[in-house]
């Protein structure tokens, strides 16, 4: 299969699904105003991807400086599929990636971390200067 | 008209307002809009979570124009946002017009979004979240709730009837 790389807009994220490397990213804002437009073939990539891996160990990026609010529901769907693959067997660890000032993407990140139960959510302070 | 803009602009300025647009609403105008006003709080050295509330805010409101205007031409909805600044916060306006058989529905929400305090407020998004969006929205159904979460004190909204089928729908969030 072939890596997923969609460049960023001004309201959508950069894409950069790597399945060689194992190291899936999404990165920047994320308004489009129709989300499951957007996303499907994020979701596509990622069920086939789940479907062939084996025991590697899948690393997932989120570096989301801003979403609306349809996007946190995609967002959560997104998780909800990573933390079922990885109750089957997967290694999987995700990095919610935040800036230090941002308490609202922190508390994002401490939501889906208390709701996944068998992936690794890490969440990753990043500073600015 | 020429020399009432002055007038117009000085009455904006009066009330706080350093942003306002009234037109059709559309995806890129909404990331023009975020950007212009990300730069201009920024120069404020306003912290990082409330440029990015108030950008928040934007966005619901304008998207929340652009699916549920009853007010539109071919696909452009139309509508008002305004951005101002009062009493230390910041605040946001919108307005767009709603048919009359809406109106019970969005009072009832927003109503029972007033009454919760931060963590009641909290909770309900995420459970909201996790049950999918009402069969009438067109988004995830967490604009309001959202704008709610993020607002310093409740929402306040207003409907003015127009005429038999359609009202004026006002709300304000103070960041």
């Amino acid at each position: 299969m072939n890596n997923l790389i969609v460049e960023a807009t001004k309201y959508t994220p950069e894409i950069f699904f790597d399945c060689e490397n194992h190291i899936l990213e999404i990165k920047g804002k994320s308004y489009p105003e129709n989300t499951s437009v957007f996303y499907s073939p994020v979701f596509e990539w990622l069920e086939e991807y789940l479907g062939k891996a084996e025991k590697e160990k899948i690393t997932v990026n989120m570096e989301l400086v801003y979403f609306n609010s349809s996007s946190s529901k995609i967002l959560m769907d997104f998780c909800d599929v990573l933390d079922a693959a990885a109750s089957e067997g997967k290694d999987i660890s995700v990095n919610w990636v935040y800036e230090e000032d941002d308490e609202d993407a922190l508390e994002f990140g401490e939501e889906f971390q208390e709701d996944l139960e068998s992936v690794t959510f890490n969440l990753v302070q990043k500073s600015v200067d | 008209m020429l020399k009432d803009l002055y007038e117009f602009k000085k009455d904006l300025g009066n009330r706080g307002i350093f942003f306002c647009l009234s037109g059709p609403i559309s995806q890129n105008l909404v990331a023009e809009i975020g950007s212009t006003l990300e730069q201009k709080m920024s120069l404020e050295e306003t912290s990082k979570s409330t440029v990015l509330r108030v950008f928040s805010t934007v966005v619901e409101n304008a998207q929340n124009i652009m699916r549920y205007s009853d007010e539109k031409e071919e696909k452009l909805s139309l509508g008002i946002i305004a951005v101002g600044y009062e009493g230390s916060h910041y605040f946001v306006l919108c307005g767009n017009m709603v048919e009359n058989d809406k109106i019970e529905g969005l009072r009832k929400k927003l109503t029972k979004l007033q009454t919760m305090n931060k963590n009641e407020l909290k909770e309900y998004y995420r459970k909201q979240r996790r049950e999918g969006p009402p069969k009438e929205s067109r988004g995830a159904g967490l604009g309001f709730i959202d704008m709610a979460k993020k607002a310093s004190k409740p929402i306040e909204f207003d409907f003015k009837k127009i005429d038999e089928e359609v009202s004026f729908f006002s709300m304000r969030t103070v960041i």
